[in-house]
């Protein structure tokens, strides 16, 4: 048939010249490759950002009772949180959910009061990678509490120093006791460290006077991406009726905003690396078409239609494309896979060394994980074989037009 | 025999004219993408920390003595002129603007609402702080006027107060004693967010002065033009200032945003790495292809005498030539189109559709380009590098053939 | 940002229970209603609320519609600035202390033996629970000085006079206008609080009037926010003394940490 036998044809062709086919494939595979590792890296970063904006304090859904981030009244508290914590751990969406105490008060170590807010948080659940205490060096438990570290600073409290914390009850009555300070934390969140003391979620209900209530619940669910699905669907919870739940893109548009203007920046970006690398397809077909001249002068003059011609070459180029966006997708696509697994230190492995990270001690997770979708592949090869398609129009239809005994010549 | 190979590599481009210049102008595209691509990159470095000091941290800040560890607005700079004056002079600096901070009350019958209020100078004050560029409704406070507010959407709606209206502000003043004057909400701004509008109350200078009994300014907030500049610039203005008055960078001021610069600049490197490596394997597999046809040539040549230092020598002042030629192409296209992002800049709504609703008041959408020195050394690097080092292998190769077996085969 | 603990509220209520006391008014004038000298009444008014010194026991009972509590405290002041608080009611928090003096706060907990400052900051919070302003108690303001007065109509149920107040152009303060009703006795029976834009922002009412310490007054006051529903203030002195000799170490620190 017509078709299979231009199709073998080119195949044949192209391994006539095998080195130059094999750094034809060479380059446009390591093009294809580079294209998909970069829009990897681009799906990995922009999940860190939303997971440092997400991780430590906003979660992706918070539950509060309504009202309550106006004004953080004490005792507009969410009731019955047993209930509650139950009906959302057991959706199956809900990854985790756990319970939050804020309480404005005065920590003294001597008698020198200092307006502090006193947290009050799952420690299991508030150390997860980018949680608040992933760096923490101890958990909060009963009376042993962590202090930001300029916050104790400023206090002059070492790790083992005993200070008095003084606030206002949910009930409006007088809560006040010693706590001892365990260690000293640095979190994601600069207001923790500047102004927070950190203790279990139990002790702060206790202290303030709210058994079995909290005045805020933090909901993950699978991913950051599906929090607005997330947030609808635990509203619906008969055990949350009356409460206002926000996804953290209602809660913090102006991070939202943020990560949207940064990634269309890099999407720009690759577009044009795109188009860089399909320039280099279309180039080394050119070149390779191109060479090919008085080999086309030969085949015409021994009567083969200019029909045949086009076909030929324009399914050598496709083929060539074909075959190396496939490898470059089968390495790309395995860069992508370890790396995913691993994590991918952009900073040790561009040069901006760990240490520069860090900062006082707090150490940010920098790893990324590359992923990649369906559609990132396929829109590559897609770029790939139309790329080749036009880079072989114009030598095709210029191969077409000669005439053969000038090509011979050539 | 060296200037015989310089010619021979002349003629020999001039004779495959076409091929020459299909290689010139795939290495000239090549080279004119990169340009552009690393231009959009740094720009985009740009637009991210532009970003971040625009919303008020600025690049550099001077501040009081002791102002790092405690971070208590009550504390007022040595010599608030001084600074001023120093920070004006300083070179690179784009907006100088003072502050003065408070923590009061704002109170409107028995509504009332905690925030720390900002005394600062109207002229240089949105220049520092996009979110009041534009004042929702009302308008901005006006250089000389006194008594008067500009609020949040969400302080005013706490207050149950609108434009127009008085409110009670109330502050502890010098000796520790509670002061109150009355204020007038002239505008009310709205950022989209409603953290972010609760933390904003912007009074007059002087009225905060006036209300706390401190005197001066607590901070002078500095804009630079470049910001990569940052820390020499502090190096520079820490000594100008007035004694026991420290100079901070933005990353000392705001941890967490470094942490996003840093990881940022790290990604940045490895987009560039991609847009370099992407273009140079474009442009060098198109001129390995192109030298690997000419073996039969420079089997002749080899048969002819010449030998292989030589026949690489020609092969590489061939690849130079290409080279920079190609390179030439790419400034001559690239930099037109770098140029006009670099002024109008490009208009990132288009790209992040309708959902950009707050009509730019919290991000500022317009990426500009970057132009500078570096485009030269970037262009050449690409260009020479892929050419040369495309040519290298094959040179080295071809020189070393038995001409023999190289005639011999029928290309 | 944060709120001053109830012992806190307390030494402010406290300050206004000085306030509120004053040389007593004469009893039994005469029966015939007469409209009164408003100049003469506001200065009496502003004057029902000062002595140089007192002892005062006092219930304070916060309504909300969540929350409802009870405290029962005593009081000593000196002047305006000096205030010793101490609680004795909820059992709870019995003992719990709080002493001013000029501008420094601080209080003794006596669950753990700690005194602790109050820094200036904290001074200012908003409060939960008692529907006081921090102005009420700690601003020096005068009806007389601050508002222009005029006697607006007579009211027959419960007998007395309404005034209105309009506050002078330049007065640094909460309330536009003020509408007070006095009884015959010339004392208060009830004030409306009306903030800047006009509204009604608070009533206050006062009554159980008997003879406390040697004046004839109001021993009840309420205080009610106009849009919060079911949310309420109430205050009650048991007993008080005026003008009393205080010793002179009752407002310090070593006093603030003896058992009472």
């Amino acid at each position: 048939m017509a078709g299979t036998s231009t199709l073998r044809i080119a195949w044949r062709n192209l391994w006539r010249n095998p080195r130059r086919t094999a750094l034809a494939l060479a380059a446009i595979g390591l093009s294809v490759a580079l294209v998909l590792a970069y829009d990897g890296m681009l799906r990995g970063y922009a999940d860190w950002m939303v997971s440092t904006i997400t991780g430590p304090m906003l979660g992706d859904v918070q539950v509060h009772a309504p009202e309550w981030r106006k004004d953080r009244a004490m005792d507009r508290t969410l009731r019955d949180l047993p209930r509650k914590l139950a009906a959302l751990r057991g959706d199956p969406e809900v990854a985790s959910a756990s319970a939050r105490v804020y309480a404005p008060a005065l920590a003294a170590l001597s008698d020198e009061g200092f307006a502090v807010v006193v947290l009050g948080v799952d420690p299991v659940a508030e150390s997860h990678a980018m949680g608040l205490l992933a760096t923490a060096p101890r958990r909060p438990a009963g009376r042993s509490v962590l202090m930001g570290r300029p916050l104790a600073e400023l206090m002059g409290v070492a790790p083992g120093a005993v200070v008095a914390l003084v606030g206002q009850g949910a009930d409006g009555s007088l809560a006040n006791d010693l706590y001892t300070v365990a260690a000293l934390v640095e979190t994601p969140v600069d207001l923790v460290n500047r102004q927070g003391v950190v203790m279990d979620v139990a002790e702060a209900q206790q202290l303030f006077a709210m058994p079995g209530e909290a005045h805020e619940i933090v909901v993950r669910g699978r991913s950051p991406d599906r929090a607005a699905a997330l947030a609808a669907r635990v509203a619906a919870l008969p055990e949350l009726r009356g409460t206002e739940v926000l996804d953290w893109r209602t809660l913090a548009p102006e991070m939202v905003s943020l990560i949207q203007v940064v990634n269309s920046a890099w999407v720009l970006v690759l577009l044009l690396v795109f188009v860089a690398a399909a320039a280099g397809v279309a180039n080394t077909m050119l070149m390779a078409t191109y060479e090919r001249t008085r080999e086309l002068g030969m085949l015409l003059a021994l009567g083969t239609g200019p029909g045949r011609i086009v076909r030929m070459v324009v399914a050598e180029a496709v083929a060539l494309g074909i075959v190396g966006a496939l490898l470059g997708t089968a390495l790309g696509g395995a860069v992508v896979a370890v790396t995913h697994r691993t994590g991918f230190d952009l900073a040790r492995v561009t040069g901006v060394g760990p240490s520069q990270i860090s900062f006082a001690g707090l150490s940010w997770s920098l790893r990324l994980y590359p992923t990649l979708a369906f559609a990132d592949v396929a829109r590559a090869i897609a770029a790939v074989v139309a790329t080749s398609l036009f880079a072989s129009a114009w030598p095709a239809a210029r191969a077409a037009r000669l005439q053969p005994t000038q090509a011979l010549r050539e | 025999m060296a200037w015989v190979a310089a010619r021979y590599a002349v003629r020999s481009l001039r004779r495959n004219a076409r091929r020459t210049a299909l290689s010139v102008v795939g290495i000239g595209v090549g080279c004119a993408l990169a340009i552009f691509m690393e231009s959009v990159n740094r720009g985009r470095d740009e637009l991210f920390a532009r970003t971040g000091a625009e919303s008020g941290s600025g690049n550099l800040r001077v501040v009081p003595a002791g102002w790092r560890a405690r971070r208590d607005p009550r504390l007022r700079l040595a010599d608030w002129q001084a600074d001023l004056a120093a920070a004006r002079a300083l070179p690179g600096a784009k907006v100088v603007t003072p502050r003065a901070r408070a923590q009061v009350l704002l109170a409107v019958g028995t509504h009332v609402v905690s925030v720390e209020m900002v005394g600062v100078d109207p002229s240089t004050e949105p220049a520092a702080f996009r979110f009041v560029r534009q004042v929702g409704r009302g308008r901005y406070l006006e250089p000389g006027e006194r008594g008067s507010a500009v609020v949040g959407k969400a302080v005013a709606e706490r207050l149950r107060a609108d434009l127009g209206d008085e409110v009670l502000v109330t502050a502890v003043g010098r000796d520790g004693k509670i002061e109150s004057a009355m204020l007038r909400i002239v505008g009310v701004v709205s950022t989209g967010s409603e953290e972010i509008d609760a933390g904003i109350c912007q009074v007059p200078l002087p009225d905060v002065q006036d209300l706390t009994g401190l005197p001066g300014a607590g901070e002078v907030t500095v804009i630079l033009a470049d910001w990569r500049a940052t820390d020499a610039a502090r190096d520079r203005l820490a000594p100008r200032t007035a004694k026991g008055d420290e100079v901070l960078t933005w990353g000392e001021l705001s941890p967490e945003f470094r942490g996003h610069m840093e990881q940022d600049k790290a990604a940045s490197r490895f987009v560039r790495l991609v847009i370099l490596l992407v273009v140079f394997l474009g442009v060098a597999s198109a001129q390995l292809a192109a030298v690997l046809e000419r073996r039969r040539e420079f089997a002749v040549l080899a048969a002819l005498g010449m030998g292989t230092w030589r026949m690489v020598r020609l092969v590489l002042q061939e690849a130079v030539a290409l080279g920079l030629a190609g390179a030439a192409l790419g400034l001559a296209l690239g930099l037109p189109v770098v140029w006009r992002f670099s002024t109008a800049g490009l208009d990132l709504r288009r790209w992040t559709g309708g959902s950009f609703a707050f009509q730019g008041v919290l991000l500022e959408p317009i990426l500009y380009g970057d132009l500078g020195a570096w485009i030269v050394p970037f262009v050449l690097a690409v260009a020479l590098g892929a050419t040369v080092v495309a040519s290298l292998y094959p040179a080295w190769f071809a020189a070393r053939t038995d001409p023999a077996a190289a005639l011999r085969v029928a290309q | 940002m944060s709120r001053p603990g109830p012992a806190v509220r307390v030494a402010r209520a406290a300050l206004l229970v000085a306030a509120l006391l004053a040389p007593a008014a004469r009893p039994g004038a005469a029966a015939a209603p007469e409209p009164p000298d408003v100049d003469a009444l506001l200065a009496r008014l502003d004057d029902l609320y000062r002595s140089k010194s007192s002892i005062a026991r006092i219930e304070i009972a916060v309504v909300s519609p969540r929350t409802s509590r009870t405290m029962r405290l005593q009081a000593w002041t000196r002047g305006e600035d000096d205030v010793l608080v101490v609680v004795e009611a909820p059992a709870r928090e019995a003992g719990t202390a709080t002493l001013r003096v000029g501008q420094n706060l601080w209080n003794w907990l006596p669950r753990i033996a700690r005194t602790i400052r109050v820094p200036p900051s904290m001074m200012l919070g908003s409060w939960m629970g008692t529907d006081f302003t921090n102005d009420d108690l700690v601003k020096e303001s005068s009806l007389r000085k601050d508002f222009t007065a005029r006697v607006e109509r007579r009211s027959d149920d419960p007998p007395g006079w309404w005034l209105t107040l309009e506050v002078k152009p330049g007065i640094v303060g909460r309330w536009a206008r003020i509408d007070i009703l006095v009884s015959d006795e010339r004392l208060p029976v009830e004030e409306r609080h009306f903030d800047r834009k006009g509204r009604l922002a608070r009533t206050m009412r006062f009554d159980e009037v008997k003879v406390l310490g040697g004046r004839r007054l109001p021993a009840h006051m309420t205080l009610t926010p106009a849009d919060v529903e079911g949310q309420r203030t109430e205050m009650r002195y048991l007993d008080v003394r005026f003008d009393v000799k205080l010793p002179e170490d009752v407002f310090s620190l070593s006093r603030l940490e003896q058992n009472r």
